[in-house]
């Protein structure tokens, strides 16, 4: 019987499919940050990475290898747990320049 | 035999037991620090890696809950433990409390510290949204400190006394408190009274008359040309 080994994460069927699904709606979301931000930038370079990787290796023991990022369950978690963060960065727009400085000795130490 | 003992003294003299520098992991600490500054730069105003390996990022108020949201759904991050969240109170400063968070990476094995200020009236956004093990740490700075954090489920004492006023961890609380509880026979229940010590506090002096890091010492102020004085007209 097959088992991920963690507690609460069941076994993923067809894990290519729904790799394949998140990391499109991830690309989705980017696409509403502008091109500039460093988040949008560097996202999309993991994302595109790791489905290159997913879409070439069809075996699961193997893309798991080549990912190196743990079971193939908890890379389905990465990548949700990506997507949700990717939705709120939109709300937030964090590559806005500094919303406001300290005290200039806030941050010395020592005092 | 001498000899030998005078030259197994001269080899520990050159080296000396201080902890080797691990210049990777500085490397490593210094790069990811520059990488989370470069994607969220409306909230971090710095970015440090102590001498020991210890990145520390300094946030402005408002970006807590973004900032720990990334770091904790963020690929490259993935910090999901919160280890602790503490404050500390530097009365001399405008905002006097520093909200420290310290989270763990499972996954890469590394640790961070994300620091915020606030004075003693302004409220701070709960973590509790983001690492569920904020709730009783945020217990016990409101309880400690008086820093009151907006939108926490449950925010009430956790360490002292039900009745109890003040908030122990300031600077400005003394260190045997204002109050001392006995039991009473004559009302038959415990009563607080004021503190009586039986000896004055007594405060010593340990600053050392010899400056402790000459190798940190303020900058030389630079000396500033003033207007002279009117020069009248002698007559």
């Amino acid at each position: 019987m097959q088992t991920t080994g963690l507690v609460g994460l069941a076994v993923a069927e067809n894990p290519h499919e729904r790799l394949r699904i998140l990391y499109t709606k991830i690309l989705g979301v980017l696409e509403n940050i502008p091109k500039d931000a460093a988040y949008r930038k560097y996202t999309e370079q993991i994302v595109n990475e790791r489905f290159d990787l997913v879409k070439k290796e069809s075996d699961v023991q193997k893309l798991q290898d080549k990912l190196n990022s743990g079971q193939i369950e908890e890379v389905i978690v990465q990548a949700e747990n990506e997507l949700s963060l990717a939705r709120k960065m939109i709300q937030w727009k964090p590559w806005e320049p500094l919303v406001e400085e300290p005290p200039s000795n806030q941050w010395r130490w020592p005092i | 035999m001498w000899a030998a003992a005078a030259r197994g003294l001269a080899r520990a003299a050159l080296r000396a037991t201080v902890r080797p520098k691990n210049e990777v992991e500085q490397k490593q600490l210094c790069a990811f620090g520059e990488y989370v500054a470069e994607i969220l730069p409306k909230y971090i105003q710095q970015v440090q890696v102590t001498c020991f390996n210890e990145l520390e990022l300094m946030i402005h108020p408002d970006g807590i809950i973004p900032v720990l949201t990334f770091l904790r759904d963020h690929t490259n991050a993935q910090f999901k433990s919160l280890a602790d969240l503490t404050a500390v109170d530097v009365p001399s400063r405008q905002y006097r409390f520093e909200i420290v968070y310290n989270l763990l990476s499972l996954r890469f094995n590394s640790r961070i510290r994300v620091k915020t200020y606030t004075d003693e009236l302004t409220p701070i956004d709960s973590a509790v949204p983001v690492h569920k093990a904020a709730n009783w740490y945020e217990r016990e700075v409101w309880d400690m400190y008086g820093v009151f954090f907006a939108n926490h489920p449950d925010l009430r004492r956790i360490l002292t006394d039900y009745g109890f006023e003040g908030h122990p961890f300031r600077k400005d609380f003394p260190l045997s408190g204002y109050v001392e509880v006995r039991y009473d026979d004559e009302v038959k229940r415990v009563v607080a009274e004021p503190v009586e010590l039986a000896q004055e506090f007594r405060k010593f002096d340990l600053n050392s008359p010899w400056e402790t890091f000459p190798a940190y010492r303020p900058a030389p102020e630079p000396l500033k040309i003033e207007a002279g004085a009117k020069k009248e007209d002698a007559k």
